[in-house]
């Protein structure tokens, strides 16, 4: 699938530690560290502010959210990611209001040293989004889609090389 | 006065196979979604034209190379969900695309 939609990586959430057994191409979502994640690479997600730690490598961010406690809790390195399923039920206002939004938690992202991920955050294969359509959406409020690919990936890697690397040791 | 044609892009659109909107039903919820999200004017500008696929759930809009990215965030950010498979500069070569992805074989599976 994620070939279709044009994109290398997919990242899934960890339903049921004991019996998912991801392909190649995708990157665990889950809370906390399950023993699946010695085998394959993760990353810790969260979407409560209080639970933000140390370990935590990816936020999930609601953009109507006031950023002051993030500013203060968010780390160097931290990723900040933005779902766009919510935003699907949002009347016409409320859109213009999030890509407001976006823009402005990309430039906190820039200034505080964290990445910035704008997911789909399906929770079927029909809510998935291609390549290009998010494409669309950053060019839309003014991030220039090839450097955000560019420092996704080097996100991505780092994170992934640090947990293959701390595996092995 | 130059005999000049806007460039225009055709885009693979697959939707839900058990979903209750037929695809000039998605169509029309595109075009409002656009006339919210852009305006009266764009969406007029941007000539939405539905075609057919010839393929099982999927749907092809034609859309002016200008407005496509209006387009694609109105499809995105509007309601039901629909997958882009494939853009294209001719409705000849989006058809190619398509049939090559083998798109019948994905179904519908919660994750």
């Amino acid at each position: 699938m994620s070939n279709l939609l044009g994109i290398d990586i997919i990242g899934i959430d960890l339903g049921n530690p004991t019996s998912n057994s991801p392909q190649g191409n995708v990157i665990l979502r889950m809370d906390k560290k399950y023993p699946i994640a010695d085998y394959f690479p993760y990353l810790i997600v969260s979407d409560n502010i209080r639970s933000l730690d140390s370990k935590t490598d990816l936020f999930l961010i609601d953009p109507f959210q006031g950023k002051d406690t993030l500013k203060r809790k968010a780390k160097r390195g931290l990723g900040i990611e933005i779902s766009i399923a919510p935003a699907r039920k949002l009347d016409p206002l409320l859109v213009a209001r999030w890509l407001k939004e976006l823009k402005s938690i990309y430039i906190f992202c820039q200034s505080n040293d964290c990445q910035f991920i704008l997911s789909s955050g399906a929770n079927s294969i029909n809510e998935m989004i291609s390549a290009r359509s998010f494409e669309s959406i950053l060019n839309i409020v003014g991030i220039t889609p090839r450097i955000y690919w560019r420092k996704i990936s080097e996100w991505l890697y780092a994170k992934t090389k640090a947990r293959w690397q701390y595996v092995k040791s | 006065m130059l005999n000049h044609r806007e460039k225009r892009r055709y885009v693979a659109i697959m939707y839900d196979e058990n979903s209750i909107y037929r695809p000039f039903q998605l169509h029309e919820k595109i075009g409002i979604r656009f006339k919210e999200l852009f305006g009266v004017f764009q969406m007029q500008s941007a000539m939405l034209k539905l075609y057919d696929s010839e393929f099982g759930n999927v749907m092809i809009v034609g859309c002016k190379l200008k407005y496509l990215d209006f387009f694609l965030v109105s499809l995105v950010l509007g309601e039901p969900s629909l997958i882009v498979l494939s853009i294209s500069g001719t409705l000849k070569r989006l058809r190619k695309n398509v049939s090559k992805m083998g798109f019948r074989n994905i179904k519908n599976n919660r994750s």
